[in-house]
């Protein structure tokens, strides 16, 4: 078995790109896919940690695989949601790009 | 008897009647004031009757062990404050307290109070608040009639503060004169200043007593329930709201201004509200004055004698009538109160009556001049007897009853003073009170040669004798001032003279010093002798003397710069403690205790807003920082 500490540095690495993304990019759109990236991240490191943990047999704790599903869940309302609104932004203001979504500044 | 509350009633109800249809009646409503307290004067007579007719058995009287005298009280419960009976709960009741004294004042005021009335009906016509004259006049009179009758020291400290917003109303009356603005103000802050002394009484009086019930408080300091130190502290703080009332050195200064208002208010408040509340206060609480030693009682005669000339001193020099009037009253209320505090009680009473009828148809006689001349300044006048000759002839009936004159009413009660400062007082008083005697009656001849008799001047040959309304009141009140003191003497039957009715302790029948007589007669009929050969024949001139007492003539005729003093403390001592006061309020409570922090969170509102820049990835950024910041701070608690 591939020890756990490789799952996290790969969901680590995926985490980081994710973060870098979402502070990096311009367009709306992509910081929603970026931040998609992020919780997926999360999402592996969970299962992998559940499925290392140490119980009576295989999978014998369910928490981590619990808290995936429900990730998975509120991503895809997340998703929705930030589409629609990228969606209304769009229209009023004909672009995506966040540097000019700045009504709430000082 | 027990119905004689509604005698205030009938004025209090005529109060807002007057104000809210006042306009839809005949008369703007003035003949209700007036039917009120016609009514009052009814309801003293069916009080005066009744009393007469009672005796201790009669219901809610007894004989008074710390008067004794016939007195009758109705208490009734006002409301309660926790459950009746509890340790703590207090229960309030207000009555009436009928005796002699109350008698005597309730004829004073309802009678002056219904002659200005009637007498302001053409005084006042055509001013544009007509209507509202008579209603203040009218709660003026309800509010002392209540106090009259007030058996409880709250009821009376109600109705005192009432006498004092109706006299403010009044004076200010007619509040377009920026004086008469002032002379309103002033006249409610001196008097409230004395009546703060009150107020501290009536409470200590009510913590050792347990009760406001006046009967309740005699009681105590009769049988020695409060004690000596206490006892004399509450007459002395009574004495001091007595003081500003009744107009007494150093509170005097309010009365002569008062003056600003209608004529007519001032006869009232010279004679029958007002200023007479404060030696009625002193009548009324005498067991507590008199009670032990009576020290306070000294106090009383001092500041009384005092006051009383000073002020007959000033009236000497001033030269406006109603202002000569004005001084002549607070030299008065020094005599009742000198006389009060030589034991002089029926003295003081007599005095107050044959005082109020005399001073009431003085200032209605100067209001009749005024009315008719427009001139204030005895200067412009002289001679009017020609033109105005019931005025001229009722205002001299008050001048030499005031003055001394015998067999009017002013001499009896004047006389009965003197005996009581000869036989309770030592030589130095009885010497002073002569003399204020003397200057009284100086004073008054002089303001009653300069206005009616020598030459008629040009500018006056216009003046008429006034209305009906203005003179029938003149003649009654000087039908009173010329035959008023016949009630002081023992005449055959059942009445003893004053001095069975009114007293305290002692009966007394009518008795006269010859000597003492014989010199206040020497001496009052010399200054009417003197001021006519000064001020009408003018065979003696006053030059000389005039240059020989300059300096002493130039404070009195400042009035011993008591209001220079009192201008100066307010704007030296008062303003700038006050000043002081609003700079702390301002530096420090306004601007550091409450605007400090508001001022320091805009600052640091103002200082982070910059980090509130609308990009995405700063937010972003911050919370990554953020989250590792506490991602290593767990990291690190569990390590």
């Amino acid at each position: 078995m591939v020890d756990l500490v490789w799952f996290q540095l790969l969901s680590a690495v995926l985490f980081v790109i994710g973060l870098y993304g979402v502070m990096s990019r311009r367009s709306a759109v992509l910081i929603v896919m970026s931040i998609e990236l992020m919780l997926n991240a999360v999402n592996i490191n969970l299962i992998a940690a559940a499925s290392h943990m140490e119980g009576t047999g295989k999978f014998s704790n369910f928490d981590g695989q619990l808290i995936a599903i429900f990730i998975i869940t509120v991503a895809a309302a997340e998703v929705g949601l930030a589409l629609a609104v990228i969606l209304r932004m769009y229209r009023n203001k004909s672009t995506v790009n966040v540097d000019e979504i700045n009504l709430m500044k000082w | 008897m027990e119905w004689a509350w509604l005698i205030p009633i009938f004025s209090f109800a005529a109060a807002p009647l007057i104000v809210l249809f006042g306009k839809y009646l005949p008369s703007k409503g003035a003949f209700l004031s007036i039917l009120a307290i016609v009514a009052g004067f009814g309801g003293f007579w069916v009080v005066l009757i009744s009393w007469m007719g009672a005796d201790p058995s009669t219901s809610g009287c007894f004989t008074s062990e710390n008067t004794h005298l016939l007195t009758c009280d109705y208490e009734r419960s006002w409301f309660n404050a926790g459950r009746i009976g509890d340790v703590g709960s207090v229960t309030l009741n207000w009555g009436i307290l009928i005796d002699p004294l109350t008698i005597a004042v309730l004829g004073l005021v309802t009678f002056v109070a219904m002659m200005v009335q009637i007498y302001s009906l053409a005084y006042m016509k055509g001013d544009p608040r007509f209507g509202w004259y008579f209603a203040i006049h009218s709660m003026f009179a309800a509010a002392m009639l209540t106090l009259v009758l007030a058996d409880n020291f709250l009821l009376l400290y109600v109705a005192w503060e009432l006498v004092g917003i109706c006299s403010y109303l009044l004076i200010g009356f007619w509040h377009e004169r920026a004086a008469a603005r002032e002379a309103a103000k002033k006249a409610f802050i001196v008097t409230r200043i004395g009546d703060v002394g009150l107020l501290i009484g009536i409470l200590l009086i009510y913590r050792e007593v347990g009760t406001f019930s006046m009967l309740d408080a005699f009681e105590a300091v009769r049988t020695g329930a409060m004690s000596e130190g206490v006892t004399t502290a509450a007459a002395i703080l009574l004495f001091l709201g007595a003081m500003g009332k009744s107009a007494q050195i150093p509170f005097h200064v309010w009365l002569p201004d008062a003056m600003e208002g209608p004529t007519p208010v001032s006869a009232l408040i010279h004679a029958a509200t007002m200023v007479i509340a404060g030696v009625f206060l002193v009548a009324r609480t005498f067991p507590i004055f008199e009670a032990y030693d009576a020290d306070p009682l000294l106090i009383v005669s001092i500041v009384g004698l005092v006051t009383a000339l000073v002020a007959a001193t000033i009236a000497l020099v001033a030269t406006d009538l109603k202002r000569i009037l004005a001084y002549s009253t607070i030299s008065h209320l020094g005599l009742m109160m000198l006389s009060l505090g030589a034991f002089g009680y029926t003295a003081a009473i007599f005095h107050m009556m044959a005082h109020g009828f005399s001073k009431a148809l003085l200032f209605l006689g100067a209001g009749s001049v005024l009315h008719s001349t427009e001139f204030q300044e005895t200067g412009e006048m002289g001679g009017l007897r020609k033109v105005m000759p019931i005025t001229a002839i009722v205002f001299s009936i008050g001048a030499l009853s005031l003055g001394g004159i015998p067999i009017l009413a002013g001499f009896w009660s004047k006389d009965e003073i003197l005996v009581a400062v000869s036989d309770n007082r030592n030589v130095t008083f009885i010497v002073l009170t002569l003399f204020t005697a003397m200057l009284s009656a100086l004073y008054m001849a002089r303001a009653m040669f300069l206005v009616f008799f020598g030459p008629l001047k040009s500018q006056n040959e216009h003046a008429h004798e006034s209305p009906g309304a203005m003179v029938v009141p003149m003649i009654l009140l000087g039908v009173l001032a010329l035959g008023f003191g016949l009630i002081s003497f023992n005449w055959p039957g059942s009445y003893g003279g004053i001095g069975t009715f009114v007293y305290f302790k002692h009966a007394h029948d009518f008795h006269f010093e010859i000597w003492l007589g014989a010199v206040s007669i020497v001496l009052a009929v010399g200054a009417f002798i003197a001021a006519y050969l000064i001020y009408v024949k003018r065979s003696v001139s006053l030059e000389n003397t005039r240059s020989n007492f300059f300096g002493i003539l130039k404070v009195i005729e400042n009035k011993y710069y008591f209001d220079e003093v009192y201008q100066w403390t307010i704007d030296r001592v008062v303003l700038v403690f006050s000043r002081s006061i609003a700079f702390f309020d301002r530096a420090i409570v306004n601007d550091i205790i409450v605007n400090g922090p508001a001022d320091v969170t805009r600052k640091l509102g103002i200082a982070i807003r910059v980090h509130v820049t609308g990009h995405v990835y700063t937010y972003t950024l911050a919370m990554a920082i953020g989250s590792i910041g506490m991602a290593i701070f767990v990291w690190l608690r569990v390590a």
